[in-house]
C-alpha cells in the first residue's frame, strides 16, 4: 500500500532522512518511533507529500508521491491524516468539519456528506456534540473528531502523526482506544506515536528511527524482546522505565 | 472679538447632506475595492512565485511612501482623460467622482493588504496542512480556511482603517469635489461663516469617528471574549 525507498531529505545543508526504506502493506499497522528530532514526523508527511523530498520515491497504492505529474489533492484525498494539533476549523461546526472536504473535494451533496459525518461522530462516541464548536470540545474529543473527520473520506490508508502527544493523559485513552478499534477492523495504518502499549496491542512491525535514519525495522515481538541496535535499546530503557 | 453666527448652517443642511452622501460613498467603494484589492495582494505577497511577490510587494510600498493628497491630485488630472478616452464621454461628464473613488480604492487597498497579511499569517500553519491533507487545492484551502479565519481575526483593524478612511475622504477637496467638508466649506465661504462651518463639519467628523471607534472596541472586546472561550 505505502512503499519508502531510500528517501533522503535535506533543509539546507541540514540532512532530516537519509535513505529511509520501509512498506506498510494492506491492512497492516506500522508504529514509526525514536528519539524527538529523528525526522518521524518529517517521513510521515512525506507521504502524503506535505514535506517534499530530494531523493528516493515514495508510492502510496501505486501512485508515486514526488512525481510532479502526480495529482497530489486526488492522492491526499485518498490518504487520512491526524496531526498532533488536531486542526479542526475553528470556525465551523462540528458538522461541517466532518462535511466540508467531502463535500468541495469529493462532491458529494450535503445531506450525504452530513449523514456520513454524523455516523462516524457518533462511532467515536460523541454524536451530541455535532453542533458543537471546535474550541468548545476538550483536546481528546477533537482529535477523535479528527480521526472522524478523516475517516469520513473513506482512505484507502491512515497516517497518524504522533496523535496523543499535544492531550492531558486522561484523555489519551480515548483516543487510542479509537485507534485500536481501527486497527482491528483492518484499516492500514501508519502511526508516529510513543505509545508503547498501543505498538504492542496493534503493530504489526516497528520502525525505530534516529538521526534521520530507519535503525531498525522488525516485528513487534523481535523489536521489543531484543531490540539489535544499542540505540533502540536504549530509548526502550528510557520510556518503558516508569 | 470673534461674534460666532451659526444661523447660515440650518438651512444649508440639504446640502451638506449631499456633500455626507458623497464622503459616504467614496468611503464605503473604496473599503469594498481596498478589501477585494487588497486581499489579492496579500495572497501575491505570500506567493511562493518570486516575480509575483515581488510585484505586490512594490505595489504596496510605492503607495505607502507617496501622500494620499497627491494620489488624488494625479488620479484627478489623468483618469479623466482615461474614461473619456476609453468609454467616448463627452467633455461635459463629471468624472471627479468616478477618479476619486478609484484614487482611494487603489491607495487604500496598499494599506488593507498589508493588514489582511497580518491576518493571513496569523492563521497558523498546520490549518493548511490539515485542508491539503483531506484533499483541498491551494485555493480551497485558502478560500474555505484560512481566510475566513484571518478575516475574523482582522475585522477590529479592518474597521479602525476604514474610519481613517473615512477621515482621509476629506483630501477629495483638491478636485473640487463637493463631499462633506467641500460643501461645508462652500457655504462658508458664500455666507462668509467660514470659522462657524468648519466648526460644525470638524464636531460631525467628531462625533462619527469618535462613536464608530468606540462600537469597534466594543466589538473587539466580545471577539476577545469569545476566543478566550
Amino acid at each position: 500500500m505505502i512503499s519508502i525507498q531510500n528517501v533522503s531529505k535535506h533543509y539546507g545543508a541540514f540532512q532530516v532522512l537519509t535513505d529511509c526504506s520501509t512498506e506498510v502493506n494492506k491492512g497492516e499497522v506500522i508504529v514509526v518511533c525514536g528519539p524527538s528530532g529523528s525526522g518521524k514526523s518529517t517521513l510521515i508527511k512525506c507521504v502524503n507529500g506535505l514535506e517534499p523530498f530530494q531523493s528516493g520515491s515514495i508510492t502510496v497504492d501505486g501512485i508515486s508521491v514526488g512525481d510532479p505529474k502526480t495529482n497530489l489533492p486526488k492522492l491526499r484525498s485518498r490518504v487520512g491524516m491526524v496531526f498532533q494539533h488536531f486542526e479542526l476549523f475553528p470556525h465551523m461546526s462540528i458538522t461541517d468539519n466532518l462535511s466540508i472536504a467531502q463535500i468541495k473535494v469529493l462532491g458529494r451533496g450535503k445531506d450525504e456528506a452530513t449523514d456520513k459525518g454524523l455516523k462516524l461522530l457518533d462511532r467515536v462516541g460523541l454524536k451530541a456534540h455535532a453542533d458543537k464548536f471546535p474550541g468548545q470540545l476538550s483536546g481528546g474529543q477533537q482529535q477523535r473528531v479528527a480521526i472522524a473527520r478523516a475517516l469520513a473520506m473513506d482512505p484507502i490508508c491512515m497516517l497518524f502523526d504522533e496523535p496523543t502527544s499535544a492531550l492531558d493523559p486522561e484523555m489519551i485513552n480515548e483516543v487510542l482506544d479509537v485507534m485500536v478499534e481501527l486497527a482491528q477492523e483492518g484499516m492500514t495504518m501508519m502511526c508516529v506515536t510513543h505509545e508503547m502499549g498501543f505498538a504492542r496491542k496493534v503493530a504489526n512491525r516497528i520502525v525505530f528511527m534516529d538521526k534521520g535514519q530507519i535503525v531498525e525495522d522488525d516485528d513487534k515481538d523481535s523489536f521489543f524482546g531484543n531490540p539489535r541496535s544499542e540505540r533502540a535499546r536504549q530509548f526502550l530503557a528510557k520510556i518503558l522505565t516508569h | 472679538m470673534y461674534e460666532f453666527d451659526w444661523s447660515s448652517i440650518p438651512g444649508a443642511l440639504p446640502f451638506l447632506w449631499e456633500g455626507m452622501k458623497v464622503s459616504l460613498e467614496i468611503t464605503a467603494c473604496a473599503v469594498l475595492f481596498g478589501i477585494a484589492w487588497g486581499t489579492l495582494l496579500a495572497m501575491a505577497r505570500l506567493s511562493s512565485i518570486k516575480p509575483l511577490a515581488w510585484l505586490a510587494a512594490s505595489y504596496v510600498n510605492l503607495f505607502r511612501a507617496i501622500p494620499l493628497v497627491m494620489v488624488l491630485l494625479w488620479f484627478f488630472l489623468i483618469v479623466p482623460q482615461v474614461l473619456r478616452g476609453v468609454f467616448k464621454l463627452d467633455a461635459g461628464t463629471d468624472v471627479r467622482l468616478a477618479s476619486a473613488l478609484v484614487g482611494f480604492a487603489l491607495f487604500e487597498a496598499a494599506y488593507y493588504s498589508e493588514i489582511i497579511r497580518a491576518g493571513i499569517q496569523s492563521v497558523p500553519k498546520g490549518q493548511i496542512s490539515a485542508a491539503s491533507a483531506l484533499g483541498m487545492s491551494y485555493a480551497q484551502a485558502m478560500r474555505l480556511v484560512v481566510l475566513p479565519q484571518a478575516f475574523r481575526n482582522m475585522v477590529p483593524l479592518l474597521l479602525t482603517q476604514a474610519i481613517v478612511l473615512f477621515q482621509d475622504t476629506s483630501l477629495v477637496y483638491v478636485s473640487a469635489l463637493a463631499d462633506f467638508f467641500g460643501a461645508a466649506y462652500k457655504v462658508g465661504d458664500r455666507d462668509g461663516r467660514l470659522v462657524e462651518l468648519l466648526l460644525f463639519a470638524g464636531a460631525v467628523y467628531f462625533v462619527i469617528c469618535f462613536a464608530a471607534s468606540q462600537a469597534v472596541r466594543r466589538y473587539q472586546k466580545k471577539l476577545n471574549a469569545h476566543v478566550a472561550h
